[in-house]
C-alpha cells in the first residue's frame, strides 16, 4: 500500500492553472524524484500536499488518512515534512531552537533528545554553532539546518524542494550523501523535486517529469535518462 | 495615439453612471427631503469628495495612507482665512498677514485656491514621504496627520487654537455638494485612466516589473498624492462653507478612520468602490439615526436607545467586511460593460494580496 | 543634577508605558501582520471594568475595591478574555484578507467597543482612586520622583524579564518566535496557527490591561479616549523599531518617550505647544533614514 496518494489533483492561483489533474503515489521507503523545467508546477505539487496552497480538485491521502483541506500543522503531525524551495529557516532563532520547533507535535518525547545528538553527529557544523542564530549560516550550512529540522519532526516522509539551489556541487554532493545514508538508516521515504534529472540518475529511484501542470514521463529514473524522449518531454519538442 | 481614446471609451460609463445616480439622489433630497436631511445629503456628498480623492492615492498606488484629512483640515483653514468676513478674522486671526487679514473671497474662489494650496503642500511634503513604500509610508502619512494636526492645534493666533473659527458664509446646498462630488469623481477618474494612474496601478500589481519597465515609481506616486490632496483640499474648503465653523478636532483621527473605513467597505481599487462606500455607510448612519428617534408603530413609539447606531455600524463594517473582504463593489467599476482593464488586474491582485499573507 | 533625574525619570516611565504599548501591537502583528488598532479600545475597557456601570457622573468603583492581589489577575484576565474573544469573533475571520482590510476591521471593533462604553458609562471622564499612596513623592539623589513613576518602571521591567523568559525558555515562545519569523513554515513544522494566534492576542490583552492600570493610576480618571493616544504611539513604536522585532519596539517605545520628554525639557517656551509636531517630524526622519525600522530583523523582508 502506498504511503502517500495524489489522485488527481487540479490547483490554480487566480485564472492561471498550476497543477491539471496530477496523479502519483509514493510507497514507504522508496525514493520518488519530480523533475520538470521552470514553472512546470513542481513546487506548487509540494506545497498542495504540505496544504500550503488549497487544491481545487481531487484527493491526498496520507499512510491512509484524507488529507486533502487539512491544515498544514494537520499535515505535519500526520508525518509530512517538507523542507521548502528557499529554506526558510528562521533566521532570529538560534540552530538548536530550529531545531526544536518540529518536536512540538511528537509523542515519543523521551527520544527528541536522542534524535537531536544524532542529528548534531551527523551535521558537527551544527553542533559547533549550536547557540548562532540560522539567519548567520552559509546557503549550504542552511540547507543542512533545514533537513536536520525536519528530520527532528520524526517525519514518515520528508519532501525537499530543490535541495541543490543555489549550492556549490561539492555542497550538493555532500547534501544527497546525507540524504542517501538518512535513507538508509531511518527507512526514510524522500519526495524530491528537481530541475534537472542529473542527480535521479545518479541515485537511482523513481522519477516522474511533470512539465505544464501534468505529469509527462515516469519511470525509473536510470532508464529514463536514457530514454530520447527524456528531452523531448523536458523542452516540450513535438507532442504526446 | 488611438489608445487614450479607446480607454476612454471602454471607461467613460463609469464616471457618468456614478454622477448621475449622484445628481438624482440630490434631485430627490431637493424635492422632497427635510432640512435635516439636506444637511446629511450635503455631508454624504462632501464625504464623497474626501474618499474619492483617498481612492485617488490609496486605490491607485496601494499604499494606505492616514494622512490625507490633514489635506481637508489645510483646505478648510485656507477658506476660513479666504471667506470670513475681515471685521471678523482682524479679532479672532490677529497673527494673519495684513493682505489676508483684508481680503475677503465668495466661495468660487475661495475653494479652488483651497484646493491648490492643499495640493502645494502635498507636493512638497509628498517630495520627502513618497520615497517610502509599504508600511512605511503609511507611518509617515500618520506622522504628516499628528504635524498638522498640533501645528493647527496650537497654532493661536493664525488657526484660533484648539478652539472653532466661525464666520464662514454657509452657503452651501445640497446642488454645490453634488458639483463638488461629480467634480472629484472626474478628477479622480482622468487621473486613474492618465498614463500617470495606469503606470501607478501597474506598480501596485506587479511592483517589481514595473518597475524593471521604467516606472518612476517615486514620480507616479506624487502626482497621485497631489491630484488626492487637491480634491480633498476642496472637500475641506467645502466642509468649512457647509459648517461654517472649523475646528482641528474635526480633521484628526475619526475622521481619518471613517473615511478609510468607506473607502475599504466599498473597495478600495475602485471608483465605484470609493462612492458606494460611502453612500451605503451613509444610508446606515441615516437609517439607525432614524431608528434612535423611534419609529411609531401602532401608536406606540419604539426607539432604539442612544448610542446603538454607532455599534451597529461598527458590527455591520465588520460583517461586510467578512464576506466581502474586497468590498461591496468587489474592486470593480460600475458599467454595462465593466472595465476591462480593472478586470484583468483583479486576479492578479488576488493572489498578490494571498502572498503577501 | 536633579533636573537631569527628574526628566530621566519622566522620560523611562513615558517610554515604559509606550513600550509595553508597542509589545501589544507588535506581539499581534508578528504573527498575523495585524495592525490591531483596537489596541487603545481594550486598555480603556480595562480600565472600565472597574467600574460599575452607569451614566452618573460619580464613578461606582467595583472591581477597583479589591485588593491589589485579586485586582491585576482579574485585569489581566479580563483584558486576555476580551483580546481572545475579539480574534475568536472576529479576527479569524480575516485569516485571508488583506492587510489593509483587517486594519479596519480592527478599527470597527474598537470603534464598537469605545461606543458600548460610551452608551454604559457615558462620556464624561470619572474619577477612579485605585493606591492614593503611590501619588506621593520618593526622594532619590535629590530629586523627587513621584513613587508611581517608580513603579511604572519596575513594573515595566518586570514585564519585560518575565515576557523574555517566556518566548527564549518555553515551547510556545518558541513556537510564536518561529511563527512571527515565517509563519508558513512554522506551521510546517506542526505548529498550530490558531493556537498561536490566540497565545498572542492574550499576551496582548495583558499588556493593555497593565497599561490601563498604570494610567488609571496615573490620571485619577477613567476616559474613554485614554488609550487612543498610547496605541497611536504604540502602532509608530512598533513600525520605528522595526516590524516585528519585539525588542526593536520596546526601544523604540523607549526612544519616543524620551524624545517627548526631551522636546518638552529643550524646547523654546513658545514652541513646546508644538512638542508633537516635533516627535511625529523626527519619526518621518527617522523613516527616510531607516524605512525598515531602527531595530529591523536580520530575516525581515519586505512583507507588506
Amino acid at each position: 500500500m502506498s504511503l502517500l496518494a495524489v489522485d488527481d489533483i487540479t490547483v490554480s492561483y487566480g485564472r492561471l492553472t498550476a497543477l491539471r489533474g496530477v496523479t502519483l503515489d509514493i510507497a514507504e521507503g522508496e525514493i520518488l524524484f519530480v523533475t520538470g523545467p521552470n514553472g512546470a508546477g513542481k513546487s506548487t505539487l509540494l506545497n498542495a500536499i504540505a496544504g500550503v496552497v488549497p487544491s481545487g480538485s481531487g484527493t491526498i491521502t496520507l499512510a491512509g488518512g484524507m488529507i486533502t483541506g487539512a491544515a498544514p500543522e494537520e499535515i505535519a503531525r500526520r508525518g509530512f515534512s517538507l523542507v521548502p524551495e528557499g529554506r526558510n529557516v528562521f533566521g532570529g532563532l538560534t540552530i538548536e531552537e530550529n531545531l526544536k520547533v518540529g518536536t512540538g507535535m511528537r509523542t515519543d518525547r523521551k527520544k527528541i533528545a536522542d534524535d537531536l545528538d544524532s542529528v548534531y553527529a551527523e551535521f558537527p557544523m551544527l553542533a559547533e554553532r549550536r547557540h548562532t542564530p540560522a539567519g548567520m549560516l552559509s546557503g549550504g550550512q542552511q540547507q543542512m539546518l533545514v533537513i536536520g529540522r525536519a528530520l527532528m519532526a520524526a517525519p514518515r516522509i520528508m519532501a525537499i524542494d530543490e535541495p541543490s539551489l543555489g549550492l556549490a556541487p561539492k555542497i550538493i554532493d555532500q547534501v544527497y550523501e546525507i540524504l542517501m545514508r538518512l535513507r538508509a538508516q531511518r527507512k526514510l521515504t524522500l519526495l524530491i523535486v528537481e530541475q534537472s534529472s542529473t542527480r535521479a540518475r545518479m541515485t537511482g529511484g523513481r522519477m516522474v517529469l511533470i512539465r505544464g501542470g501534468r505529469i509527462v514521463l515516469e519511470g525509473a529514473a536510470a532508464d529514463m535518462v536514457k530514454d530520447a524522449r527524456l528531452k523531448q518531454a523536458y523542452f516540450g519538442f513535438g507532442d504526446h | 495615439m488611438s489608445k487614450p481614446h479607446s480607454v476612454i471609451r471602454q471607461t467613460i460609463t463609469t464616471p457618468i453612471v456614478l454622477i448621475v445616480v449622484l445628481l438624482a439622489m440630490a434631485a430627490l433630497t431637493y424635492a422632497f427631503g427635510s432640512r435635516a436631511f439636506n444637511r446629511t445629503a450635503i455631508e454624504m456628498f462632501i464625504n464623497i469628495m474626501v474618499v474619492v480623492g483617498l481612492y485617488a492615492f490609496v486605490g491607485n498606488s496601494g499604499l494606505l495612507s492616514f494622512g490625507h484629512i490633514s489635506f481637508m483640515c489645510l483646505g478648510a483653514y485656507m477658506t476660513a482665512w479666504l471667506a470670513i468676513p475681515p471685521v471678523m478674522k482682524s479679532i479672532t486671526l490677529k497673527g494673519l498677514p495684513g493682505w489676508l487679514l483684508h481680503t475677503q473671497l465668495p466661495m468660487w474662489v475661495a475653494t479652488p485656491i483651497s484646493g491648490v494650496f492643499a495640493a502645494l503642500f502635498a507636493l512638497i511634503v509628498g517630495r520627502i514621504i513618497m520615497r517610502l513604500s509599504g508600511i512605511a509610508a503609511s507611518i509617515a502619512t500618520f506622522g504628516l496627520l499628528g504635524v498638522v494636526n498640533n501645528v493647527y492645534s496650537n497654532w493661536d493666533t493664525v488657526t484660533g487654537g484648539q478652539g472653532s473659527i466661525v464666520g464662514i458664509p454657509p452657503t452651501m446646498n445640497v446642488w454645490i455638494g453634488w458639483l463638488g462630488a461629480a467634480v472629484a469623481i472626474v478628477i479622480a477618474y482622468l487621473y486613474s485612466i492618465s498614463r500617470s494612474g495606469l503606470a501607478l496601478r501597474a506598480t501596485r500589481d506587479e511592483a517589481v516589473a514595473a518597475s524593471a519597465s521604467g516606472v518612476d515609481i517615486v514620480r507616479e506616486r506624487l502626482i497621485a498624492f497631489v491630484v488626492s490632496a487637491f480634491i480633498i483640499g476642496l472637500a475641506g474648503a467645502l466642509y468649512g462653507h457647509f459648517l461654517s465653523i472649523v475646528n482641528p478636532g474635526s480633521f484628526y483621527l475619526r475622521t481619518t478612520f471613517i473615511t478609510l473605513s468607506m473607502l475599504v467597505v466599498g473597495g478600495m481599487y475602485s471608483l465605484s468602490g470609493a462612492v458606494s462606500g460611502v453612500v451605503a455607510m451613509s444610508v446606515l448612519i441615516e437609517l439607525f439615526r432614524n431608528l434612535e428617534k423611534g419609529v411609531s408603530l401602532g401608536g406606540v413609539t419604539v426607539g432604539l436607545p442612544n448610542g446603538v447606531q454607532e455599534i451597529a455600524i461598527g458590527i455591520i463594517t465588520i460583517i461586510i467586511l467578512i464576506y466581502l473582504p474586497t468590498g461591496l463593489t468587489r474592486n470593480r467599476e460600475f458599467s454595462w460593460r465593466g472595465w476591462p482593464l480593472q478586470r484583468r488586474l483583479a486576479p492578479s491582485v488576488q493572489t498578490a494580496l494571498k502572498e503577501i499573507n | 543634577m536633579t533636573a537631569v533625574l527628574q526628566i530621566l525619570f519622566d522620560a523611562l516611565s513615558l517610554g515604559s508605558i509606550y513600550a509595553l504599548g508597542a509589545l501589544g501591537i507588535a506581539a499581534i502583528f508578528g504573527v498575523m501582520r495585524l495592525v490591531n488598532f483596537a489596541h487603545g479600545d481594550f486598555i480603556a475597557f480595562c480600565v472600565f471594568a472597574m467600574l460599575w456601570p452607569s451614566i452618573d457622573a460619580a464613578a461606582i468603583v467595583f472591581a477597583g475595591r479589591l485588593p491589589f492581589y485579586l485586582l491585576i489577575p482579574l485585569l489581566l484576565f479580563i483584558g486576555a478574555a476580551l483580546s481572545m474573544l475579539s480574534e475568536v469573533v472576529v479576527f479569524r475571520r480575516f485569516r485571508n484578507a488583506n492587510p489593509a482590510t483587517m486594519m479596519i476591521a480592527s478599527f470597527a471593533l474598537g470603534f464598537v467597543i469605545r461606543h458600548l462604553l460610551l452608551m454604559l458609562y457615558s462620556s464624561r471622564p470619572k474619577s477612579i482612586t485605585l493606591w492614593p499612596n503611590l501619588g506621593l513623592p520618593v526622594e532619590f539623589l535629590g530629586a523627587h520622583i513621584p513613587m508611581l513613576q517608580v513603579v511604572t518602571i519596575i513594573i515595566t521591567l518586570a514585564v519585560l524579564a518575565v515576557l523574555v523568559l517566556f518566548l527564549k525558555r518555553t515551547r510556545f515562545g518558541l513556537e510564536m518566535r518561529a511563527a512571527a519569523d515565517n509563519f508558513t513554515m512554522a506551521r510546517m513544522l506542526g505548529v498550530r496557527a490558531n493556537g498561536v494566534i490566540l497565545l498572542a492576542f492574550a499576551i496582548s490583552g495583558m499588556l493593555a490591561a497593565a497599561i490601563g492600570l498604570i494610567l488609571a493610576t496615573n490620571s485619577g480618571t477613567a476616559d474613554i479616549g485614554m488609550g487612543a493616544n498610547v496605541m497611536l504611539i504604540a502602532f509608530i513604536a512598533t513600525v520605528i523599531g522595526g516590524l516585528g522585532s519585539v525588542p526593536g519596539a520596546v526601544a523604540a517605545g523607549f526612544l519616543i518617550g524620551a524624545a517627548s520628554v526631551v522636546f518638552q525639557a529643550t524646547l523654546p517656551h513658545d514652541a513646546r505647544v508644538f512638542r508633537d509636531a516635533f516627535v511625529y517630524g523626527a519619526v518621518i526622519v527617522v523613516l527616510l533614514a531607516r524605512p525598515q525600522g531602527l531595530f529591523a530583523p536580520k530575516s525581515a523582508k519586505q512583507r507588506v
